[in-house]
């Protein structure tokens, strides 16, 4: 196919897998939103998130074996079809039930159009390995991107936009892919034998699992931290968390420039653990402080995940199914990190608040205050935690009206301070073991590699 | 050293750095200051007046209170702000009015020992008040916890003629 021809084509498949490896993370910072909206738990929002990663984990090999046999092209246009669909009904879901069951469906579609873009992108780039880059590149965009594109769509419009929003952007990648399918529909499908060297690579796989883990930690909890312990609103935590998309290009370009894969995954590894490691020692509750974890963590992510997804697609064929299994790693490591953090921070989180208000209260009571009214603001701070649903509350109100005196208004101002200032320590505090733990899962993934690299002599 | 080593050892540094700067900026310690073992007495402040002795005596008899329920003194204020705090608090700690208020008697008589201990109260008044602590119904006791000033300044009427001596007695 000549390169003019190619492109369009060559768009629309990297569309799709960014599209659909993006929709992993897009609902991240829609979460606090849909947890107040449908009235669930912590735990049972998480599940939006883990669903659509349980079922791409669980469909994405089968997946690539139908789209083998089916025609990648019909696959991958049927599979986007069921991906738009899905995503209509999760934007019309009025309930958690309904929303995870389509994301589950959103899940199966998504999984035949990632690992058939797969297979069709070696005949429209031309070459195994530059068909790998890209769809590598594609992936490792949309997952950087997802959050960022979530939180601004979820405080401009809603968070069902970001589902309504990927019906057309689905229908789009899926028009060039439609002359493909058209064709195999026209001259049948010839699946090719597999071959002998198509196994898996275990340890990049592996490693792109525990590496995942920690990515999808790292991700979550931070905007979790911004939202609900900062009490930033979903297009403030957006334009956080972009920094790690614009590490990510600058990954990209670093790792333009060093050639050896296991050096990048090892690297990105490091960098990952690094910048989860700032994250679990924040000093101070301040969002300019999460900047350089983030940039660790972007690039990070940008080296490893494209340096793992290369080495284990590489001289394997078919691509296809290596691809599905490298996307089963990915998306069961994002599942084991959010099923094992969320329990650890949900607890250090409610922890965390009592201590950090029992901190507060404390300086009240210390404080040379007159008695009836310290007893008053401790009433009412218990009753503002009783009226923020898991979020860390803003206690300014508590204070209001301030006292028109000039001693006792500065002395209501330094208490609404401090009691803030602990209850800023509590949602920080909180967050640290669950980004220790994925710093730990990150630096585990070196093991894989360094084994990996043995395997490769 | 080849563009593979240099990126991972640029990488270790570059992780190493921030986790070592963030933790001497305190990243370790960044956390809700601890609260104070309520069953551990506290240093009661010079009391040099009436409002003094009369917050100190409220925080005395909260730590007291709390020591008996194994809660914190925090957690007890408020819940003795109001019904619903109450509410919340019993249905939390799973403690009835009647544990309630036998672990604020306790507090309230542990207020009147710091307080003697302390020589904020004479062994004339405490021993009177701690008697009538030990009867004392809950919303009084809740009133008397919330703030002792109009008590104390009132002692005068609950002892009679040996009130008239709290003016004298209080240093």
């Amino acid at each position: 196919m000549n390169p003019e021809a190619a492109r369009p084509r060559v768009t629309a498949l990297a569309l799709a897998v960014g599209l659909v490896l993006a929709d992993s993370s897009v609902v991240v910072l829609a979460l606090p939103e849909i947890y107040r909206e449908l009235d669930t738990s912590v735990a049972g929002v998480t599940w939006v998130l883990v669903s659509f990663n349980l079922v791409m984990a669980l469909a994405a090999v089968p997946a690539a074996l139908l789209a083998r046999r089916a025609g990648p092209g019909r696959a991958a246009a049927v599979g986007l079809a069921v991906f738009a669909g899905a995503g209509l009904a999760c934007g019309l879901a009025d309930d958690l039930s309904t929303l995870i069951l389509a994301r589950c469906v959103q899940a199966l579609g998504g999984a035949a159009a990632v690992t058939a873009a797969l297979e069709l992108l070696p005949a429209t780039v031309g070459s195994e390995r530059g068909a790998a880059h890209v769809w590598a590149a594609a992936g490792a965009t949309g997952a950087a991107l997802g959050p960022a594109i979530g939180g601004i769509l979820t405080e401009l419009v809603s968070w069902q936009s970001i589902f309504l929003l990927q019906v057309p952007v689905a229908l789009v990648a899926a028009a060039p892919i439609l002359a493909v399918a058209r064709h195999e529909a026209a001259t049948g499908v010839i699946e090719p034998e597999l071959r002998r060297t198509g196994r898996p690579h275990l340890w990049a796989n592996l490693a792109l699992a525990m590496v995942s883990a920690a990515i999808a930690a790292a991700l979550f909890l931070l905007v979790l931290l911004l939202i609900e312990g900062w009490r930033l609103t979903p297009i403030g935590a957006a334009i956080v968390v972009s920094v790690m998309p614009l590490a990510a290009l600058l990954g990209s370009r670093l790792g333009g420039l060093v050639p050896s894969a296991r050096a990048r995954a090892a690297a990105g590894a490091i960098l990952v653990s690094g910048g989860l490691g700032g994250l679990a020692l924040l000093p101070k509750a301040e969002v300019a402080l999460t900047v350089p974890p983030q940039i660790l963590v972007g690039i990070g992510l940008s080296l490893v995940l494209s340096a793992l997804t290369e080495t284990a697609l590489g001289g394997r064929s078919p691509q296809a199914i290596h691809g599905g299994w490298t996307i089963s790693a990915r998306h069961a490591g994002v599942v084991l990190g959010l099923l094992a953090l969320t329990p650890i921070f949900t607890h250090d989180i409610e922890a965390q608040r009592r201590d950090a208000i029992d901190a507060g209260t404390a300086v009240i009571l210390d404080s040379p205050v007159d008695p009836l009214l310290k007893i008053e603001l401790a009433g009412k701070i218990s009753d503002r935690l009783g009226g923020e649903k898991g979020k860390v509350p803003t206690l300014g109100p508590v204070f209001e009206p301030l006292p028109e005196d000039p001693g006792e208004r500065a002395e209501a101002e330094r208490l609404r301070d401090e009691l803030q200032e602990q209850l800023d320590r509590g949602a920080t505090h909180a967050f640290s073991p669950s980004f220790g733990l994925a710093a730990l899962l990150g630096l585990l993934a070196l093991v894989p590699i360094g084994l990996a690299r043995r395997v490769e002599l | 050293m080849s563009r593979g080593r240099l990126l991972v050892v640029g990488s270790l540094v570059a992780s190493l750095a921030l986790v070592g700067v963030y933790l001497a900026a305190g990243g370790a310690s960044y956390a809700p200051e601890k609260t104070q073992n309520p069953c551990k007495s506290r240093a009661w402040r010079n009391p040099g007046n009436l409002q003094q002795i009369a917050e100190q005596f409220s925080l005395s008899a909260l730590d007291g209170a709390a020591c008996e329920l194994g809660v914190s003194r925090e957690a007890l204020a408020r819940a003795l702000a109001s019904k619903e705090g109450r509410e919340r608090f019993a249905k939390r700690y799973g403690i009835d009015d009647a544990k309630l208020a036998e672990a604020i008697r306790a507090g309230l008589v542990r207020a009147v020992d710091d307080a003697e201990e302390a020589g904020a109260l004479s062994p004339f008044i405490a021993g009177p008040l701690r008697a009538t602590v030990e009867q004392i119904p809950l919303p009084e006791a809740i009133e008397l916890i919330r703030d002792a000033r109009k008590t104390l300044s009132s002692l005068e009427d609950l002892l009679g003629p040996a009130g008239g001596l709290i003016e004298e007695l209080i240093p």
